[in-house]
């Protein structure tokens, strides 16, 4: 029976890619912009997907594997395994404010608002911190936010911090760490824990 | 007030078809085994959080959102002595993990209310019973997994970790993710000692953990278990013979399960099929120190499967 194992596109995709591309469960043939291709590995296809979506084609066990950063993973919460920290695309989600602007500031505001993409994440942080919050969700150039005034703050993934510096703005608190994540649907896992094993310990090899 | 209409399923004539034929087979197969069953009310007698609710003019109700609570509620009122061997068939109804899991659910299943004395029998029992559940519905390729919440719940207990930590805890083990495990239990005292734990869970070596000596009687528990669901299943070769794995890393449910506990799950299945396990903290809750175990099966998981996967069924009833 022809399996699928889930890549990531983007960032974490292009690094696994380099890693893996030359192994057994690298594509078969260059993908261009194909979204579905052969493995070299016999009975195993490779589809291409973004995280969030990644998480919804493992979690109902129509990708048996897949790739994908903690970020997604989280901001998801589905009964997925999660077999293996790769290591891959290591960055931060972190609060990041306006250069001057402290986490005890932000703590103090009467009506705190943050934008980020990661809201359930974002949600649990606060929660933890004892801090209420707006949660402004937006999906991209989160780093306007606060120059614009939609928000005092974000909550975004940050790896060298260029970008916040570019917009005027300083990592001030670490929330988690995030990397790529190797995880299996459960059903998958327990049809054929021996074949999903020896698939799983070669994307951990190859990506090492 | 707006109208709220979640996602009920709707069956139409071969689904309706397909999903009464189970549910008869499935009851006669309890009734056949010495089941009674018995009805509950849709209506819960307390409310809880997440229960579906329904305005009944000045009132709210709660909708059955599990037969184990419903039922226990019921027996706990109404018997003396523990009743034995129940069951039950219906819908509950419950807010879904994911959004494309239908509120209303229906669930055929039973439950073994025993004194200590039968506790072991009522587990044979019903391992026995969960793998003749395919044969009843013509699939094949299934997969029981034995479990064991009390393999965590001891050395959380020992340990004295927090309810919130000790949940995560269990959900990262269940989810085969050490570092996570790792994670959660930042700043605790025992993480050493219960990552070495978690370790030991995940490749099912019991002796080396540091808790050895406080989870025999657990372990042992969980190995006659597949002892007997072994020796049950070595008797059929048919095309609905049960694949059986043992993982001691799956410690879901473990603040409600307290002995060893059973999935049900076929290829493609995105869920477990079945499910379910020793429960014995729940009737001394409701003031009877009765003991209990038991599972259900999910129908509409089923039928979603035989709508994806015919090839998977021996026979389709139509």
């Amino acid at each position: 029976m022809t399996l699928l194992i889930a890549y990531p596109k983007g960032r974490l995709g292009d690094e696994l890619l380099e890693k893996i591309g030359v192994s057994a469960l690298g594509p078969a043939v260059d993908p261009g912009r194909a979204l579905k291709v052969p493995a070299r590995e016999p009975g195993v296809e490779l589809v291409f997907l973004k995280g969030a979506d990644l998480v919804e084609y493992v979690a109902r066990n129509v990708a048996a594997l897949g790739v994908v950063g903690s970020d997604a993973l989280d901001e998801k919460d589905v009964d997925v395994l999660e077999l293996a920290d790769l290591g891959l695309g290591r960055c931060r989600l972190s609060v990041s404010a306006p250069v001057g602007v402290s986490l005890g500031d932000l703590a103090k505001k009467k009506h705190l608002r943050l934008a980020t993409k990661f809201v359930r994440r974002t949600q649990r942080w606060l929660d933890r911190q004892g801090i209420t919050a707006e949660l402004v969700p937006l999906t991209s150039s989160i780093e306007l936010a606060p120059a614009l005034g939609l928000a005092d703050a974000i909550v975004d993934l940050v790896q060298t911090g260029r970008t916040l510096v570019e917009n005027g703005l300083l990592e001030i608190e670490c929330i988690t760490q995030v990397s790529g994540r190797l995880i299996a649907a459960r059903g998958a896992y327990l049809a054929d824990p021996r074949r999903i094993d020896h698939l799983a310990s070669l994307i951990v090899r190859a990506s090492a | 007030m707006a109208i709220h209409r979640p996602h009920f399923p709707d069956l139409l004539f071969d689904q309706t078809a397909r999903f009464r034929a189970w549910e008869q087979e499935l009851s006669q197969l309890f009734r056949a085994r010495g089941y009674r069953e018995l009805s509950p009310s849709l209506v819960m007698s307390k409310m809880r959080e997440g229960a579906v609710r329904c305005i009944d003019g000045e009132h709210i109700v709660g909708l059955r959102w599990d037969f184990t609570e419903a039922l226990a509620d019921l027996l706990a009122l109404r018997f003396d002595a523990p009743p034995g061997r129940v069951s039950y068939r219906g819908a509950v109804f419950r807010r879904p993990a994911h959004e494309w899991e239908p509120v209303e659910r229906f669930e055929v299943g039973v439950e073994s209310i025993t004194g200590p004395e039968d506790v072991q029998a009522a587990d044979r029992e019903l391992v026995r019973l969960l793998l003749e559940v395919p044969a009843q519905v013509g699939l094949r390729g299934c997969a029981v997994q034995l479990g064991s919440a009390a393999l965590l719940a001891e050395p959380l207990r020992v340990e004295a970790i927090p309810v919130a930590v000790a949940t995560e805890v269990a959900t990262w083990l269940s989810r085969r993710a050490p570092h996570r495990v790792y994670d959660a239990l930042d700043g605790s005292p025992a993480r050493a000692r219960l990552v070495a734990h978690a370790e030991c869970l995940l490749a099912g070596d019991i002796a080396k953990s540091p808790y050895a000596g406080q989870l025999e009687g657990a372990y042992r528990e969980l190995l006659d278990t597949e002892n007997v669901a072994r020796a049950a299943i070595s008797a059929d070769v048919g095309p609905h013979a049960v694949t059986l794995r043992v993982d001691t890393a799956d410690v879901a449910g473990f603040a409600f399960y307290t002995g060893p506990t059973l999935r049900l799950w076929a290829p493609h299945a995105a869920f477990e099929l079945g499910a379910g396990g020793r429960y014995d903290g729940l009737y001394p809750q409701l003031g009877k120190p009765w003991h209990a175990a038991g599972f259900c099966i999910r129908l509409a998981r089923l039928l979603d499967l035989a709508d994806a996967h015919p090839e998977l069924f021996t026979q389709v009833a139509t």
